[in-house]
């Protein structure tokens, strides 16, 4: 039977009081001063070594539209084409599995809070577009969506989609390959 | 209630030792959710990571600035070198599984996970942040103590007899503290959401077209059945999260929530979240149940194998 010695069981009951209340601050949703001071506190170390976490699949409230992202790519020569990610419910069942993080990369896109990330979207796909002879000029990312109308009877008819303009890039030459 | 009492009661949990065969278990299982994990994002490995990827490093780090425990800052940004990083980090898995060098082969993979996932950050579901979170924690266990490759050949130099020694169970502890918070966060969470108290909600999550996988029948569509649904899954994960710890009610929310799980496999299109989150439900069972399995099996299936089982388990 392993015996700890005085300093390694003091060593390791500081870890586990540490871990415990560090993790339990950063995700249960309590909304006081006391528990944001401690949040701020911890977030460096949480960040850093990978423990950050976060567990509201579906909370407060599960997202109440379907959406998706297109991007129309406007040539230097000036034809134009729409380009979109994979959807999942166009994709079989198998590679559904293997492009998953399309629909969790597509949804994080979609918030306004994420737009550094825009600019990169743009690029990978004026990329994956253009060949030496039409080259790509522009990308324009545009959100579609949809609502879900809750019915009385729990049926479902799907609403009309809505669209707006996330995000216009210019395509400089040195974005492309 | 005495100070004391307390002291005891936080010692006997965490420090009494115990069968390491469970979090063993826990270990063949994880190796095997983050080998699947890689063989997924194989095809799309250099776009995700890649320089030339969908988010560059650089927006990572302006997004998301300050110390990161992150192998792709410091590995040369070719995409050769991305495809060492994943053949190492599949070797490690594969090492972490067979319980080769476990130990290190633990801390390699949870560096890797925690590198692909501040990588991009962007493109992680719970099941990644649940793998990530216990990788870590399994680190500290004594998890190569059992079915494992390390152990044969402790056995066969002579460091370790036939028996296995209980150790001391604090990692696997905090493992199973991770598991139950994830269910009573996910309930808090849920908790504040006016569809979830109504009972809405469900019918929002099933008509995500991005989510669905399998036809659902349409008598659950039902107003009614849709409230019963969403109010059964906040009592859910309320047990799982709390009374998961009182051993009477243990084995039925363990055998609920695997039903529960294997329900949200068939209908929604997570792939491999439930695995990630169901490999750690054996280190809740009691290592003499185990055991007892174990042996079950041992004697109907592997007879032949008698002695390197006994090595491996007992």
């Amino acid at each position: 039977m392993r015996i700890y010695s005085r300093a390694q069981h003091f060593a390791v009951n500081a870890f586990l009081l540490f871990h415990i209340f560090a993790i339990t601050c950063w995700c249960i949703p309590i909304r006081m001063p006391l528990f944001e001071l401690c949040r701020s506190t911890v977030r460096p170390y949480l960040r850093w070594s990978g423990l950050f976490q976060s567990w509201d699949v579906f909370g407060p409230e599960p997202l109440a539209i379907n959406s998706h992202l297109e991007a129309i790519v406007v040539y230097a020569n000036g034809e134009r084409k729409t380009w979109a990610f994979p959807r999942m419910e166009q994709l079989s069942l198998t590679a559904r599995y293997f492009k998953e993080r399309y629909r969790k990369f597509e949804e994080s896109l979609q918030r306004d809070e994420n737009d550094a990330l825009w600019p990169d979207v743009a690029r990978r796909i004026a990329r994956e577009n253009s060949s030496p002879s039409t080259p790509v000029k522009t990308v324009i990312l545009i959100q579609k969506w949809s609502f879900i109308v809750p019915r009385s009877d729990g049926s479902y008819v799907p609403e009309p989609w809505n669209r707006r303009t996330l995000f216009g890039y210019g395509v400089r030459p040195w974005d492309l390959p | 209630m005495k100070l004391k009492s307390g002291v005891d009661a936080w010692n006997a949990f965490f420090f009494t030792p115990q069968s390491p065969v469970p979090i063993a278990v826990f270990r063949i299982l994880h190796g095997f959710t983050v080998m699947a994990t890689l063989v997924l994002l194989r095809p799309e490995w250099l776009t995700w990571f890649s320089p030339r990827g969908w988010v560059s490093l650089s927006t990572m780090s302006q997004v998301e600035p300050g110390a990161r425990l992150n192998l792709f800052a410091v590995i040369p940004q070719t995409d050769s070198s991305i495809n060492v990083l994943f053949w190492f980090f599949l070797a490690s898995a594969a090492l972490l599984t067979i319980g080769f060098m476990t130990r290190l082969n633990s801390a390699i993979v949870f560096i890797c996970l925690a590198s692909i996932q501040q990588r991009n950050l962007y493109i992680l579901h719970g099941g990644d942040t649940f793998l990530r979170v216990t990788g870590f924690f399994l680190m500290f266990a004594p998890a190569g103590a059992a079915l494992s490759l390390d152990r044969i050949v402790c056995v066969w130099r002579g460091k370790q007899g036939s028996q296995i020694e209980p150790r001391s169970p604090w990692a696997q502890r905090m493992i199973q503290f991770e598991l139950a918070l994830l269910y009573l966060a996910a309930f808090c969470w849920k908790a504040e959401g006016i569809s979830w108290l109504q009972g809405t909600a469900l019918y929002y999550v099933y008509h995500l077209d991005s989510l669905r996988r399998f036809p659902i029948p349409a008598w659950l569509f039902r107003p009614t059945v849709l409230k019963l649904g969403s109010w059964a899954t906040l009592a859910l994960e309320f047990s799982l999260g709390v009374l998961i710890w009182v051993r009477e009610f243990r084995y039925p929310l363990l055998a609920l929530g695997l039903l529960f799980h294997l329900w949200l496999e068939y209908s929604l299109n997570i792939p491999l979240f439930q695995w990630d989150v169901l490999s750690a439900y054996v280190l809740f069972i009691d290592p003499a149940d185990l055991a007892r399995v174990w042996r079950r099996t041992h004697r109907t299936r592997w007879a032949g194998k008698r002695a390197t089982a006994t090595v491996l388990t007992s």
